[in-house]
């Protein structure tokens, strides 16, 4: 069990990354880093940032952190509140209709990201095939 | 939380006299040439305010690219618009949505029209969409496809704010439209209601919307077939083909719209040629999640065309109306299709339907339904 967020949550989250086939083929094209942004709430008081460089298919490096400038800037940052996070690894919202109703917000070239759907979905679901226990 | 969205609509026989009571000076009509020549842009020219100004674009093409929807937005700008009215098919009505968007905002890039950018639009005119074909759902939708130049895939962008005001529904729009767009874009729409009512978004709105949709089409499509003057008949289609239409506005298409989408690239097939072309086969992959909605759809259907489960009645259906369900009555070009195989499964893949649909699917799965309707 890892704890989510956390850097063992981390170091899961992108062996599974790696690990998912169906990721590899979606993504055998993106050139891009990406950061997850865990923002706090009344379960969560501190912010995480998962900084995620994504080449061809494969997570190349990644660092967590709650402190921002420990972090390279990514191109695209997808941020939310720590309990949206939870529903969304438990697969109780929607990652687009998260975006849709303001759960989250993505920062970025919107016109690069519109192309990867199938991998952006990839990426949600190896969250939710980590083994989490949740640390709040 | 999710949203229910509509705009106005205005239905039934002289639906487009509503134009009249509108007090826009200066309209841009967005339309395409067969539509200009057909005398439909005459019939709403017809019902505008007598002092208004207008301009008419009608050079749009089917499936357009980015270049081809904004040739205009210059003349549109010193036209300085206070109503568009989109009149066509999706390619037309599409454009008008761009053009509203760019009009009102120069300084975005067409990328910002998303969900996820507030664009605050209409400070300085309104949408109209008036379909001509009763399939395509795009009058009633927030969505806008654009075909990316010397590329297969096409982009959907969409915003709550290009939604039109007013959708107008008028039979008289559709009485002319030929018998092959009828079946076409009636597949469309069927299969716009079926993949709606299934979808991983599906809501209570979108699913009540979906079975009146299929009751509407299923029980009057044969009949404007063979009666296509009939008024009763066209009028139930095309109301029945906007509510598909609000309908997987609201909560999404599936599977069998990927594997259209991706077919339709590839092949330059008609939308919904290729759409329902995979429906009973998608029906079928999904049966493992949707089997009781399914079930619940079937019974809609009229008596003389249910069997027993909705992919057989909707084989039934569209064999009287003379849309295929396997690619051997297509005439495709063989060698072409064994060639591009990898690539029709990875536009599939990448088409925005695959997330949405209620079963997820992998590559291989992919690969068997496109095998299983070529008749491997
Ligand atoms: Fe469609």
């Amino acid at each position: 069990m890892a704890i989510f967020p956390g850097p063992e949550w981390a170091d899961e989250y992108v062996k599974a990354l790696n690990g998912n086939s169906e990721y590899k083929d979606a993504g055998k094209t993106w050139e891009g880093d990406i950061t997850f942004v865990v923002q706090p709430d009344e379960k969560y008081s501190k912010t995480w940032y998962l900084y995620l460089d994504l080449y061809h298919g494969e997570c190349r490096s990644y660092k967590a952190s709650d402190k921002e400038t420990e972090l390279k800037k990514s191109e695209f940052k997808y941020t939310g509140k720590y309990s949206n996070w939870v529903k969304l690894i438990n697969r109780e919202i929607d990652p687009i209709q998260g975006l849709m109703t303001g759960k989250f917000k993505l920062d970025g070239p919107m016109m690069k990201i519109m192309r990867y759907t199938k991998a952006a979905k990839e990426m949600v679901n190896t969250a939710s095939l980590v083994k989490t226990e949740f640390g709040a | 939380m999710w949203f229910f969205r509509s705009p106005d609509i205005v239905f039934g026989e002289d639906s487009l006299s509503f134009l009249n009571t509108l007090d826009s000076k200066n309209i841009a009509i967005i339309t395409d040439k067969n539509i200009l020549n057909s005398g439909l842009i005459t019939k709403v020219e017809k019902n505008l305010p007598v002092d208004s100004k207008i301009l008419v674009i009608s050079d749009i093409l089917p499936e357009p690219d980015y270049d081809n929807m904004l040739l205009h937005l210059n003349d549109i700008k010193n036209f300085e618009p206070d109503l568009f009215i989109g009149v066509g098919g999706g390619s037309s009505m599409d454009t008008a949505k761009i053009l509203f968007a760019l009009y009102e905002r120069p300084d975005i890039n067409i990328y910002d029209i998303t969900p996820l950018v507030k664009l605050n639009l209409r400070k300085k005119s309104h949408l109209i969409a008036i379909p001509t074909t009763s399939g395509t759902g795009s009058e009633c939708s927030w969505a806008a496809v654009v075909s990316e130049k010397n590329e297969y895939r096409k982009n959907e962008l969409a915003s709550p704010e290009i939604l039109p005001d007013y959708a107008i529904l008028d039979p008289e729009m559709v009485l002319s439209l030929p018998r092959e767009q009828t079946v076409n874009t009636s597949v469309d729409a069927m299969t716009h209601a079926i993949e709606s009512y299934v979808a991983k978004w599906a809501n209570p709105y979108s699913d009540a919307l979906a079975e009146k949709a299929l009751e509407l089409i299923s029980n009057n499509i044969l009949n404007a077939l063979s009666n296509p003057k009939n008024v009763e008949s066209r009028n139930n289609v095309h109301i029945g083909a906007s509510m598909a239409g609000m309908s997987f506005s609201n909560s999404q298409i599936g599977l069998a719209h990927a594997l259209g989408h991706s077919f339709g690239a590839v092949f330059k097939i008609a939308h919904g040629k290729t759409v329902g072309l995979f429906l009973p086969e998608v029906i079928r992959y999904n049966y493992k999640s949707s089997r009781t909605k399914y079930d619940k759809l079937n019974n809609i259907f009229p008596d003389n065309i249910r069997k027993e489960s909705l992919d057989l009645t909707i084989e039934n259906l569209f064999k009287k109306m003379g849309q295929p369900v396997k690619m051997g009555t297509l005439n495709i070009n063989e060698n072409v299709y064994h060639k591009n195989f990898d690539l029709l499964v990875e536009l599939a893949e990448n088409s925005t339907g695959i997330i949405t649909n209620p079963e997820d699917i992998d590559r291989k799965g992919i690969e068997t339904i496109f095998n299983k309707v070529h008749g491997d």
